[in-house]
């Protein structure tokens, strides 16, 4: 039955996507309204607090307050560092790691809400026929540029910029600075029927700043998403956090080197996060920090078991030739799908009168 | 069999670990600074107002009974030890000094302060948000703690509040019973007062008037919007008594209070524009091959 309804692993993902959309946006309809009723509040996707429905929250947000409200004051009081000042950040990372250890990063391809709507922006835009736009070399640039991005942001906004406020070193208004500039935020609470977080707070330069960053990408994010595949993820501190603790989740990618590996390239074209590494590396390298375990990479590698995506011993779905054959069939490894009939019929050139 | 198991694993998530919580008491019902002297003859229901405390103070609260007397107030908690699901706490002369059930447990507890005189039972209820974890107060809103009850349909979210031109929900019962038809008066720390009045399942749906005052210079500090205190009053004749009860909480102003909906859809268009170049080139050789 599952497999009839979910014949491929990116239909079945795409199905999880969207019951997870459901979850993380409104998810309040099922868990309770209450703070204390949701899933969890530290859960390893950008699902949004400042969402009145939501099913849960992301890790970043504890993250955040803890440190900027326990930690940087309690500092300030001249008190000692102890454990119970830090007990609720501990507490924050022992339940993000309890549901971590279950989906690994699969939080980032399979759960997210916003990883999940630029993906479908992203299938809108190769049915209304925009080309896709990469990260390469002759294209947009090396990946490996953007890649500190997020690093950067985790760094800076979840950890810095809170503790310094909590010092009393930074305005207020840098409390929580990612959740300010975080697009899903916005995404999220529009989705909700909300148009408060997309309101600028006047009055407060800081928060004007930081609220007209998060609307500049979620802006840039709508559109571009059409023509770069999952275009904010690059850059998501979330991802970064995800990364450090991806090597502690039995859920991977594992990859085989086969004669092939290097030559076809098909992996990493498939790949959304453009992780050029999957096709030329084997083992932990070429489960990239990046990796989102959306698996498109399995789905399209035409090598029996050469990726696999593994939970302990347990291989999961693995690379096969047959499966390759039936999915490039509907789809090219770059999303690339048949354009809506209106789009064919506007890029079919014109008869030319001397032909007639 | 692999596809099983996937589907095992994302229900294991969803459903196998225990939700922790972190604090945030932007949401309790009053920022801990005293009442100026101007701001108490707003109402003359019963209440229960906060008092001042040391900043960071998570598991205590200073609770101070206005508009009745008494000499202790109950404090109901939704989880914890038995013996401290429900405590009195004595009346000082600063009023009552409550703690949470335990001091790592917070959220939400029920506050009652109720005073009989002659005929008369008047009861002055609060709900007081601790800033740490707790179960959620579901529980604790269906118990019947008193007679006449106010009872929050739900109280707010943790990182919400009530706020201007909103509607909530309010239930109003005797003795566990809904009453339908029944009268509710809302009262502002603002002036504002309006009536409504129960459907048949006794719930009164309240909506918060537009009504704060521009800020005076320096007025506000801290984060979140600015709050102010709300009273909801009902009165009951029964059993040859007469019962006024009244729940007191803070609401915020509108979250649309200055901000501009203009200038944050004016930077979400910059940034759409700024991607509208990454459109531009077609991949003509991938449209209508597949």
């Amino acid at each position: 039955m599952l497999k009839l309804l979910c014949p491929t692993l990116s239909r079945f993902r795409m199905t999880v996507q969207i019951a997870m959309l459901f979850v993380t946006v409104y998810g309040s309809v099922f868990v309770g309204n209450y703070m204390a009723d949701k899933i969890s509040n530290a859960l390893p996707a950008l699902s949004c607090a400042y969402d009145q429905m939501n099913g849960g929250y992301c890790v970043l947000v504890p993250t955040q307050h803890i440190i900027h409200h326990r930690i940087g004051e309690a500092m300030v009081r001249a008190q000692q560092l102890t454990f119970q000042m830090v007990l609720p950040l501990l507490m924050t990372f022992v339940s993000f790691f309890a549901f971590f250890f279950v989906l690994g990063k699969m939080f980032c391809g399979w759960v997210c809400p916003l990883g999940t709507l630029q993906e479908l922006i992203g299938k809108l835009g190769r049915r209304l026929g925009f080309g896709l736009r990469r990260f390469e070399k002759d294209d947009l640039g090396e990946v490996k540029r953007v890649r500190p991005v997020k690093w950067l942001l985790l760094l800076a906004l979840v950890f810095v910029l809170p503790l310094a406020t909590g010092l009393g070193v930074t305005p207020h208004s840098l409390g929580n600075p990612y959740c300010d500039i975080c697009p899903s935020r916005v995404a999220t609470t529009l989705l909700t029927g909300n148009t408060e977080q997309l309101a600028l707070r006047l009055g407060d330069n800081v928060s004007f700043g930081l609220g007209a960053i998060a609307n500049l990408l979620i802006g840039f994010m709508l559109v571009g998403a059409m023509a770069i595949r999952q275009p904010f993820c690059r850059i998501c501190p979330l991802l970064a956090m995800n990364a450090v603790f991806q090597r502690l989740s039995p859920m991977r990618l594992a990859k085989k080197m086969h004669d092939n590996c290097g030559k076809c390239g098909i992996c990493s074209e498939a790949c959304p996060m453009d992780i050029t590494e999957i096709a030329k590396e084997e083992g932990r390298k070429a489960y990239h920090e990046d990796c989102t375990l959306c698996g498109r990479c399995a789905e399209y590698c035409p090598q029996d078991g050469t990726i696999q995506i593994k939970w302990g011993p347990f291989a999961l779905f693995s690379s096969r030739r047959d499966y390759y054959k039936s999915k490039v069939k509907g789809e090219l490894p770059d999303g690339t799908v048949k354009p809506l009939k209106f789009v064919r019929n506007a890029a079919r050139p014109t008869a030319d009168p001397a032909d007639a | 069999m692999k596809a099983k198991a996937f589907c095992a694993a994302s229900l294991a998530c969803l459903v196998g670990a225990a939700a922790a919580q972190h604090e945030h008491h932007a949401a309790a019902p009053a920022a801990p600074k005293p009442e100026p002297a101007a701001m108490r003859a707003w109402t003359q229901q019963p209440l229960l107002l906060p008092g001042r405390m040391e900043r960071g103070e998570r598991a205590s609260a200073m609770l101070r009974p206005q508009g009745l007397t008494v000499e202790r107030v109950t404090v109901y908690a939704s989880g914890g030890p038995a013996e401290r699901l429900k405590v009195d706490y004595a009346v000082g002369a600063e009023g009552a000094k409550i703690e949470s059930v335990t001091p790592k447990i917070g959220n939400y507890h029920w506050v009652v302060a109720r005073e009989e005189r002659g005929g008369e039972v008047r009861v002055a209820s609060a709900a007081w948000y601790f800033g740490n974890p707790g179960d959620s107060p579901k529980d604790l809103l269906k118990a019947v703690r008193h007679e006449l009850e106010i009872v929050p349909e739900p109280l707010p979210r943790e990182h919400s509040s009530y706020r201007e031109s909103e509607k909530w929900r309010f239930l109003v019962r005797l003795n566990g019973q809904p009453l339908p038809g029944h009268p509710l008066m809302l009262e502002t720390e603002f002036g504002s007062r309006s009536t409504f009045v129960t459907d048949p399942a006794g719930v009164a749906t309240v909506l918060f008037p537009r009504d704060f005052k521009p800020a005076a210079a320096g007025e506000r500090s801290g984060h979140g919007p600015r709050r102010a205190a709300f009273v909801l009053s009902t009165t009951k004749d029964a059993d040859g008594r007469r019962y006024l009860t009244a729940f007191n909480h803070k609401y915020g102003q509108d979250g649309d209070r200055d901000k501009s909906l203009g200038w944050g859809a004016a930077f979400g268009l910059v940034g759409m524009a700024a991607a509208l170049p990454l459109l531009r080139r077609r991949n003509k050789g991938d449209n209508g091959n597949a």
